[in-house]
């Protein structure tokens, strides 16, 4: 029989999905921003035509057309004329960045962004409050998620994992591993809420790379169309400034010098959604007769914890590279507000034949679709 | 526990990225006079609200609030202060507030996008708008208006949407502002066709609703 039959549903093609559909609205939102301006304008129309054939053009047809779905074409009863009061209204629900955004008419606003709001202004208006509800709920039932499965720098410091995987291989150079103290996150956040607080001044939104990300995107987007509007339609680098240095740096430092850093150590959201995901509701937690002691799942972990040894306190961000990396499917999520482990029912073999089958599993050998599932010769105990 | 050199380790770290911070704010230069959106608080309050999103910018159905940086306040001679680095702001003589005319809504877009209250939520009506919004005075300057110089012009008597009450054409299409009605909407500096611009907008710093 099968030891570890592959999972039906490993968690990476669902967070894969997530982070990809957020790095798509990071750039859609200031399109549908400059389509809603144009179509205000009673401009839309031109505008494609003018644009034909180039980027920004088929931006615009592809944003349309994805606006318009499911709305009846006519209008004051032209029955060709785009519905467009229907469709301002619905693009209105879809702006903002990262930091803080509208999405389908919810507000969402980082925790961050509000915390370092109320410190500096010393003022919690409901406004702030109201979008601060989802993103907080979310996090004390589900702890780091933003981090795992939304934040689009994820993505990217995933991105430089897989570079820094490669250099070994491809150029024989074997990147330095710095790791540095975890706990400097909150002292950095700390730092960062006082100094709002004492003076009045925001200091975290400047480098918190989600925030930096939304705005170089922005800048990117609307420097496209000024260009496009100036008479030089098409592709080009504008817009983009320091900000986009800095995260380029970081990615460059993440690859070279000390993997996952970042989140590890410095970032103050992560530390704010460590801190609020502390007591959180859904958990990986282990199967202790299961498991087989082979320490993939700490090898694999981004945020550095060690789910093999249940230690997945605060700093876990449920991303799932542990579950899907398991051979033996000892780790799972599950409901609970402890990291301890729990009994399982055994699995049939778990000799050193097993041990020696999932050992050349390697982290560098562990692909994103997770580890290939381990047999045992047919006719194994059961 | 940490240890000693896990902490000069995390030291070193926090304080390269604070001054990676400071850098990106800005330093401690004096802060710009900028036009901000409808229902923006007084300066330091509104400094301290905003976040810095760009939801007003997105929102706006005219795209005439921008991040204030140093290249997007350059044509107009303004560089961002302390704290004023990528904060919206609205540069009229490239693209002035349209109060929301003409647009869906019950509110002025921006204000209603807001996510932390530093603009104000303002309703779209006359009455609220000529009561709450307070962006700026426009201010003609005699020597360089056409109407002031033998010709007669009152481009901006047109573009005012309190046109007769904000600004008025006085002798040979003169402009004159009551600051009383005007509240900065910029449409006046925009349709200037002189250039420089003979009627600008001065930002009011000490905004309240």
């Amino acid at each position: 029989m099968k030891l570890a039959p592959k999972r039906r549903f490993p968690v990476w093609p669902f967070r894969r999905s997530v982070q990809l559909l957020v790095v798509v609205a990071l750039f859609a939102f200031p399109v549908i921003a400059r389509y809603n301006h144009y179509l205000a304008a009673r401009q839309l129309d031109k505008q494609i035509e003018r644009w034909e054939g180039s980027t920004q053009g088929l931006v615009l047809q592809v944003t349309d057309a994805a606006l318009r779905v499911g709305i009846p074409d006519g209008e004051s009863g032209v029955p060709t004329r785009r519905p467009r009061r229907a469709i301002l209204e619905r693009s209105r629900g879809f702006h903002g960045s990262p930091w803080s955004a509208e999405v389908g008419g919810v507000s969402l606003t980082d925790p961050l962004a509000a915390t370092e709001s109320a410190c500096a202004s010393w003022a919690a208006p409901w406004v702030l409050i109201s979008g601060l509800l989802l993103p907080l709920a979310l996090t004390v039932l589900l702890g780091r998620v933003f981090c795992g499965w939304i934040c689009p720098m994820g993505l990217l410091f995933d991105l430089s994992a897989w570079v820094r995987s490669l250099l070994p291989k491809l150029l024989e150079i074997k990147p330095l591993d710095l790791r540095f103290s975890r706990g400097t996150k909150y002292l950095l956040l700390a730092v960062g809420l006082a100094l709002a607080l004492l003076t009045g001044d925001a200091v975290l939104n400047t480098f918190y790379p989600p925030a930096i990300l939304g705005r170089e995107a922005h800048s990117f987007v609307f420097a496209l169309f000024d260009r496009a509007e100036d008479g030089m339609p098409g592709l080009a680098l504008v817009g983009v400034t320091g900000g986009t240095a800095f995260l380029l740096l970081l990615m460059g430092l993440e690859v070279a010098v000390a993997p996952r850093f970042w989140c590890r150590t410095v970032c103050p959201g992560g530390a704010l959604y460590s801190l609020l995901g502390r007591w959180r509701l859904v958990r990986v937690r282990r199967k202790r007769d299961v498991c087989i002691d082979c320490t993939i799942c700490d090898k694999v972990c981004p945020q550095g914890e060690l789910p093999m040894t249940d230690r997945t306190v605060s700093e876990c961000d449920n991303c799932g590279e542990c579950i899907d990396a398991c051979p033996v499917r000892a780790l799972g999520y599950r409901i609970a507000v402890t990291s301890k482990p729990m009994t399982g029912r055994p699995l049939p073999v778990a000799t050193s034949a097993t041990v020696a089958t999932v050992a050349p599993l390697t982290p560098e050998g562990v692909s994103l679709a997770g580890a290939e599932p381990a047999e045992l010769p047919e006719g194994g105990a059961s | 526990m940490l240890t000693r050199k896990e902490f000069m380790k995390a030291g070193t770290l926090l304080g390269a990225s604070l001054a990676a911070g400071f850098g990106f704010h800005g330093g401690t230069r004096a802060r710009a006079d900028v036009m901000r959106p409808p229902g923006a608080l007084p300066e330091d309050e509104f400094l301290a609200r905003c976040i810095r999103c760009a939801r007003c910018g997105d929102a706006c159905p005219n795209q005439c609030i921008l991040p204030f940086t140093e290249e997007t306040g350059s044509p107009f001679s303004l560089t961002p202060g302390a704290g004023q680095v990528r904060t919206p702001a609205i540069f009229p003589r490239r693209q002035a507030c349209s109060l929301c005319v003409g647009s869906e809504g019950d509110e002025l877009r921006c204000t209603a996008a807001c996510p932390t209250g530093a603009l104000q939520v303002i309703k779209k009506t006359p009455e609220a708008i000529q009561e709450k919004v307070s962006m700026g005075r426009a201010e003609v300057d005699p020597n360089l208006c056409y109407s002031f110089q033998g010709s007669s012009c009152g481009v901006c008597v047109q573009a005012c949407p309190f046109e007769r009450r904000a600004l008025k054409a006085g002798l040979f299409e003169r402009p004159e502002v009551d600051p009383e009605v005007c509240i900065g909407c910029g449409l006046c500096e925009r349709a200037c066709i002189r250039y420089p611009q003979a009627i600008t907008i001065v930002p009011d710093m000490t905004r309240a609703t």
